[in-house]
């Protein structure tokens, strides 16, 4: 370990990234520390960072684009030196297979390639493959065929293999769900969970699928290359008013008038659009408030045609809280522009 | 969308491929431009000769022998009016002995390419235009290259026709059956032969830089490989050895082949097995300098072909060298113009392995492979 302050179980330590392109500011002084075994969630939209910290994490980008006190593993990716090491201990699967497998040759002969670039014993390899084969339900009859004729939810769990196969300490996954149907998208993440509980694998999955965060330990929610929030899917979802309890209204001829009406409405935190017709309350002390707000809608001679109560889910939290960072920037944005005018 | 905006569409997309517009428009231009500027500047030499003269007039009274003057003046034209022959040296030899040695020179000079075409004026020369009766004219050339021996049937009509200018004559010339050294024998596979100088290093070397030049770039998983702790130079030193293996696979297979189907060789075979094998050493630099260098396959494929296309044409075998005037350069720095020298040099003339040849192929390699080094080094794979 080369940081004394950091603890043995800590397998990913980011304090103060900036990642920086020429002139674009692609990162914005993140900071966030893994423990081992923990399953990390990545979240945001396009453009938000979370490739450009991966990367970073996988010495894919040279020192002179980034600053910031940055261990993997306990090694530091600013050094050169720490890069083979690096890369031994941790394990990548691309969101494409096609950058993960070659589909001309078996999954055996697959795994032989991958564990020749750790220098792996080739029997070792294929036992530990076997081994993952099998958590991963790949069928046995196509360990020998051509990956190309296998199905595409086969070729997702292969890659995942591929990943593990070296038995890293840090496991990235770009993007693991994207691609695969529905129906599918469970199993995958279910996968996961098995391989973390089973291998004691960390895992890092970057993804713009926000059921991944049924699975992890903690959520990362990046706006723009910034940290917004770093925490458990539950206590962010905590952190919202009466903790995450919200009403879902639905109103006749609902629209942007409407929606500004509710809002006067005192202890409304937010109402959320979600559907044709409907909206999610949340508000400060829900009980006493959501009788109120229902009389308060009447009074508005608004058709309420049902009224239910639930609690935010991690998806709920995510709008919420990227929405609340865009008002915040278009507030700002238009108090720049008031000066700017003001200004002789 | 409409076939307009499929069109303009197309448009956009093709303009954003500088590397093909650049490869469309920019090579031809700068062929033409080459030939143009560097061919047909200046006279320019197409046949570089030696001259044995044996003319000897009859002796009468006090006239010395060898006092003849007809052959000083073909002499003189060949070495100062004609604008297709150069003169390398002539050859005064009356005696038998003075002519053997003469012979045995010229022979030389022939096999190991200082001229093209040596001629003897026979000892009635003179006499025959004294006489008014035909003068025979005897050449020997290097029958190992069909094209040049047809080019020179034509251009010894420019000094024959001065020559009868100058002196008045009427009568024609006898040209006797030319000479072909270094030919294929006629009971050898002609064709096998004669076509081996340029079909087999087109061959090796396009097939090896076609597989080679696909090697990175089509490689998907090649920059997920770079998330492991395989470094970049052992990509590529890798990918060096397992095409150069293939490589020799493939020459071995050729030289069996050619030897199989009547390879016919005065030289060493383990020579010429070795020249296959450098040029497809140097085909795969070339195609892993494409592979480097190129962005997508489809770059890599127009790029492999372009610089097939300019190899071969400057492979010195569809143009001589030398009428390529200052673009001969290009023939220099491109690998089959000196393989074919050497395997013409091999199995027709018997010659050993040209070292200036094999350095330049070797050197031609080693920078292609330079560059495919410093190219992939610095080629951003992101994952």
């Amino acid at each position: 370990m080369e940081n004394p302050d950091i603890s043995n179980n800590t397998m990913v330590l980011v304090e103060n990234l900036d990642v920086v392109f020429g002139n674009k500011h692609i990162v914005h002084d993140v900071s966030f520390s893994v423990e081992e075994g923990e399953i990390i969630g990545m979240f945001g939209i396009s453009g938000a960072g979370k490739t450009t910290i991966i990367r970073v994490l996988t010495c894919q980008i040279e020192k002179k684009n980034w600053n910031g006190n940055v261990l993997v593993t306990g090694l530091s990716p600013s050094k050169r030196g720490n890069h083979s090491k690096i890369l031994s201990n941790i394990g990548y699967v691309p969101q494409l297979e096609l950058l993960n497998l070659y589909f001309e040759l078996d999954p055996i002969v697959n795994v032989e390639i991958f564990t020749s670039t750790y220098g792996m014993d080739k029997k070792k390899a294929i036992i530990t493959a076997e081994k993952l084969f099998n958590i991963l339900d790949i069928p046995k009859d196509t360990w020998k065929k051509r990956v190309k004729r296998m199905s595409g939810g086969e070729k997702k769990r292969l890659s995942m293999a591929i990943g593990l196969i070296h038995h890293p300490k840090v496991l990235f996954l770009d993007e693991p769900t994207t691609g695969v149907d529905a129906s599918k998208r469970y199993d995958i993440l279910s996968y996961l969970k098995k391989l973390n509980q089973q291998l004691n694998t960390t895992m890092f999955i970057i993804t713009h699928d926000l059921e991944a965060a049924l699975i992890c330990d903690k959520s990362a929610i990046l706006r723009e290359g910034k940290l917004l929030e770093f925490d458990t899917p539950q206590n962010l979802i905590n952190s919202l008013p009466s903790r995450g309890l919200v009403a879902r209204i639905s109103i006749e001829n609902l629209n942007q008038e409407i929606i500004k009406t509710i809002q006067k409405y005192p202890s409304i935190e937010k109402v959320l659009r979600v559907g044709n017709e409907t909206i999610e309350v949340l508000m400060e002390d829900f009980e006493d408030n959501l009788p109120k707000l229902m009389k308060f809608l009447f009074e508005n001679e608004l058709k309420v045609y049902s009224m239910s109560r639930d609690v935010a889910n991690f998806r709920r939290y995510f709008q919420i809280r990227i929405q609340e960072e865009e008002e915040k920037e278009n507030r700002k944005n238009r108090s720049e522009l008031m000066n700017e005018g003001d200004s002789p | 969308m409409t076939i307009s905006g499929l069109i303009q569409k197309e448009f956009i997309r093709i303009k954003s491929d500088r590397r093909t517009l650049i490869l469309l428009f920019f090579i031809p231009m700068i062929l033409i431009i080459i030939f143009g500027l560097t061919t047909g500047v200046g006279p320019t030499k197409f046949f570089t000769a030696a001259i044995i003269s044996r003319d000897e007039m009859p002796t009468y009274d006090d006239f010395p022998s060898n006092s003849s003057e007809y052959d000083d003046i073909f002499i003189s034209i060949m070495e100062q009016n004609s604008t297709t022959w150069d003169l390398y040296s002539q050859f005064n030899s009356t005696n038998i002995g003075e002519y053997n040695q003469a012979f045995n020179r010229c022979f030389y000079l022939l096999k190991n390419e200082f001229i093209d075409v040596f001629i003897i004026l026979p000892q009635n020369f003179s006499e025959s235009i004294v006489n008014n009766s035909n003068p025979v004219l005897i050449y020997y050339i290097d029958g190992s290259d069909s094209s040049a021996v047809r080019a020179l049937e034509v251009a010894i009509q420019e000094p024959l026709a001065l020559f009868r200018v100058e002196i008045n004559m009427i009568e024609n010339f006898t040209i006797m059956v030319p000479h072909l050294e270094f030919g294929v024998p006629s009971w050898e596979s002609q064709l096998l032969n004669y076509a081996l100088a340029l079909i087999l290093p087109i061959i090796i070397v396009g097939t090896t830089m076609n597989l080679t030049s696909l090697s990175i770039v089509s490689e998907g998983p090649l920059p997920r490989m770079l998330i492991t702790p395989t470094a970049k130079r052992d990509i590529i030193f890798s990918k060096l050895i397992a095409n150069t293996v293939v490589m020799i696979m493939q020459a071995t297979e050729i030289f069996i082949m050619t030897s199989f189907f009547g390879l016919y060789s005065l030289g060493s075979l383990f020579d010429f097995y070795l020249v296959l094998m450098l040029i497809g050493f140097c085909g795969v630099a070339i195609g892993l300098f494409i592979s480097a260098v190129s962005p997508t396959e489809q770059g890599a494929n127009q790029m492999y072909l372009m610089m097939f296309i300019i190899i071969i044409i400057f492979s010195g075998t569809l143009m001589p060298a030398e009428s390529l005037g200052g673009a001969k350069f290009l023939a220099d720095i491109l690998p089959l113009s000196h393989a074919s020298v050497l395997i013409t040099d091999i199995t027709l003339r018997g010659l050993p392995l040209n070292l200036e040849h094999v350095f330049f192929i070797l050197i031609i390699s080693l920078v292609f492979l330079i560059i495919a080094y410093v190219a992939y080094k610095f080629k951003k794979l992101e994952v």
